[in-house]
């Protein structure tokens, strides 16, 4: 008696389920599968884009995985997968191979030191200009904080790090400074995390890092140990007010949002393919565009602004 | 009968080919690695490539001379560090060491054997880079942010000796019990034996555990990549920075293999590092033979 039970609930279920599956399939047609590679800085938002476009559309089957700008780009060229992530400039070489890229959302480099900087207070009202930052990382001729805050008798010297890995931080920071990673000085340390490491245990310490890895996801405050440093944009020797927006994430996201954080080292984040995105791999770019907008400040990362959003729509339908 | 011949003449055979197999890899290596070099082989001469101290790839500037001498730097100062005390205390396990002491001892050090390089690097982070910076530097009288050549070699060597105290004490047990009751019935105390008798019989094998650590030193990347500093300039001092070729090759090949000159320079890297430990160990291995000879006669 209870197993027939049993045997009819299960019947029912099975065929509800094909009835249902049936209905989803029908009504969300696409289908297929859409292979993603490319640079570290782009990973975690590909992912969270790549799950809530497979919870509308269940049937398509997103693949991500990072590997660096560079394999993204060359596995795009090679056809090898659909969608290549690029946290970098196109260079000339790629687009003369056919690379086609849309910019999706941005992102920014921040310059760091250390909490217990020697003079971290000058730093933190007078700010640091794009010429003193020019003097420590390319030419080498301000080599004391004394120097970064004029005041001379402060001769604790400047320990500068960089990245050792090619990587797109590096690549703005430098573009920033209007120089090549290749050109920047200092100490070589590995990856963001190194960063944030080789800063927090050296008091004259100075390096540059991805905001998701300044702030604190949850708190969205500054990663204990570190300062972000305030760039004074307008190089009068403060930083005035709408030049303040380092205390916590929402306001420096807001600040690069409306291009009061300069661009470099503000940077776009692209995703590349060769010739011309087509298929399936055209619509989830069109979504990332339009509705996966809206996933894009909870991810940690800063919208295009709209006139952007609609170029890129264009280029991609163009 | 003539299946037992069939049977050993297939083994052999098999055996034979899987060997010639595996020896072949190495020739393939190194002629994929000269194959994909070839672009800037024939856009560079060879001494430039070899010489040159200038690595600005944007301007086509391509000098591995810093990245061959911080490879030579960092392997050199590593086997310093990790020979002597590798080899005392191979010889403090194999000779003077109760049972119940090399039973708790000897599974640490294959445990040290087995731990992942990127966690070696992290510990080096968090503890060897700031104690060269905050004490040992300043006892030398230099500055320097702790990510050194001395950083990647403490690191280096603490790595490379589980392997050398593995081999060389297994060797060292290897030599016959009857060899050291000879000697002790001579009069010779147990450090007379272990000197002028042991160590005499286990040389080749000592030296070929130090040819295994030597490699692993070479090509070692992610620990020695994390604190060295991987400033491209040749280092001068331990509290210079350096850039070894691996490193080189991990810091920029996801990134860069887009750019086919830049590509194929990473490839020469990777040929010239593989020459490097070739030349190496057919000169070792030469040493060795040599060695071995001058033992049989004395």
């Amino acid at each position: 008696m209870n197993k027939k039970f049993v045997l009819v609930a299960l019947v029912v279920v099975v065929i509800a389920s094909f009835v249902v599956y049936n209905y989803v399939s029908s009504t969300n047609e696409l289908k297929g599968t859409i292979t993603v590679s490319g640079a570290w800085a782009l990973y975690p938002m590909m992912v969270k884009w790549a799950e809530e476009y497979q919870k509308i559309y269940p049937n398509v089957e997103i693949e991500v995985s990072a590997g660096g700008a560079g394999k993204g780009m060359t596995d795009a060229l090679n056809r090898a997968v659909d969608i290549g992530m690029v946290s970098r400039g196109i260079y000339p070489e790629e687009i003369a191979n056919g690379a086609f890229w849309v910019a999706v959302v941005k992102d920014a480099v921040v310059p760091t030191i250390n909490k217990d900087n020697p003079v971290l207070e000058d730093v933190m009202a007078k700010g640091v200009s794009r010429s003193t930052f020019i003097g420590i990382y390319i030419y080498g001729n301000i080599t004391t904080w004394g120097q970064v805050v004029g005041r001379p008798e402060i001769t604790d010297a400047i320990n500068v790090f960089t990245r050792s890995d090619s990587c797109g931080a590096a690549e703005t920071w430098a573009n920033y400074l209007g120089k090549k990673q290749e050109d920047l000085r200092g100490t070589g340390v590995y990856g963001d995390p190194g960063l944030v490491e080789a800063v927090r245990n050296d008091r004259s310490g100075i390096g540059y890092n991805n905001i998701g890895y300044a702030y604190e996801t949850e708190t969205r405050q500054q990663v204990d140990g570190i300062r972000v440093v305030p760039i004074d944009v307008n190089e009068n020797g403060q930083i005035d007010t709408e030049e303040d927006f380092y205390n916590a994430k929402d306001k420096i996201v807001e600040a690069i949002g409306n291009g009061l954080y300069p661009s470099p080292p503000a940077r776009n984040l692209h995703l590349v393919t060769k010739d011309k995105f087509t298929g399936l791999a055209k619509e989830f770019v069109k979504w990332i565009l339009t509705d996966g907008q809206e996933y894009v400040e909870e991810a940690g990362y800063v919208s295009l602004p709209e006139d952007a959003i609609n170029e890129q729509l264009e280029k991609l339908n163009g | 009968m003539n299946t037992r011949r069939l049977k050993n003449l297939v083994a052999n055979k098999l055996m034979l080919l899987t060997t010639v197999l595996s020896s072949l890899i190495v020739l393939i290596i190194a002629v994929t690695l000269f194959q994909r070099s070839t672009l800037i082989l024939t856009t560079h001469s060879l001494s430039e490539l070899l010489l040159s101290s200038s690595w600005h790839p944007w301007k086509g500037e391509f000098g591995f001379h810093p990245f061959i001498m911080g490879t030579l730097w960092v392997t050199a100062l590593a086997m310093v560090l990790a020979i002597p005390p590798s080899l005392l205390m191979s010889i403090y396990l194999a000779e003077y060491a109760p049972t119940r002491v090399r039973g708790i001892i000897k599974p640490m050090i294959d445990l040290l054997a087995g731990i992942p390089s990127v966690v070696y690097g992290l510990w080096g982070v968090l503890l060897v880079v700031p104690l060269i910076r905050d004490y040992v530097a300043p006892l030398a009288g230099a500055t320097t942010t702790g990510y050194t050549v001395l950083a990647g070699g403490v690191v280096l060597a603490i790595m490379v000796y589980p392997i050398i105290i593995s081999i060389s004490e297994e060797v060292i047990r290897a030599v016959p019990q009857q060899v050291r009751e000879a000697s002790m019935a001579l009069g010779a105390t147990k450090w007379q034996t272990v000197k002028h008798v042991v160590t005499r019989s286990a040389f080749p094998g000592i030296i070929a555990a130090v040819m295994l650590g030597f490699g692993r030193a070479f090509g070692e990347t992610m620990a020695v990549l994390m604190v060295v500093g991987n400033v491209p300039l040749t280092p001068s001092s331990l509290f210079d920075p350096a850039y070894p070729l691996p490193a080189l090759i991990a810091n920029n090949y996801g990134e860069m293999m887009s750019i086919p000159l830049y590509d194929s320079a990473l490839m020469l890297a990777a040929l010239f590092l593989l020459l490097i430990v070739l030349v190496f160990s057919v000169v070792a291995s030469i040493l060795l033979v040599g060695i071995k000879r001058r033992l049989a006669v004395g």
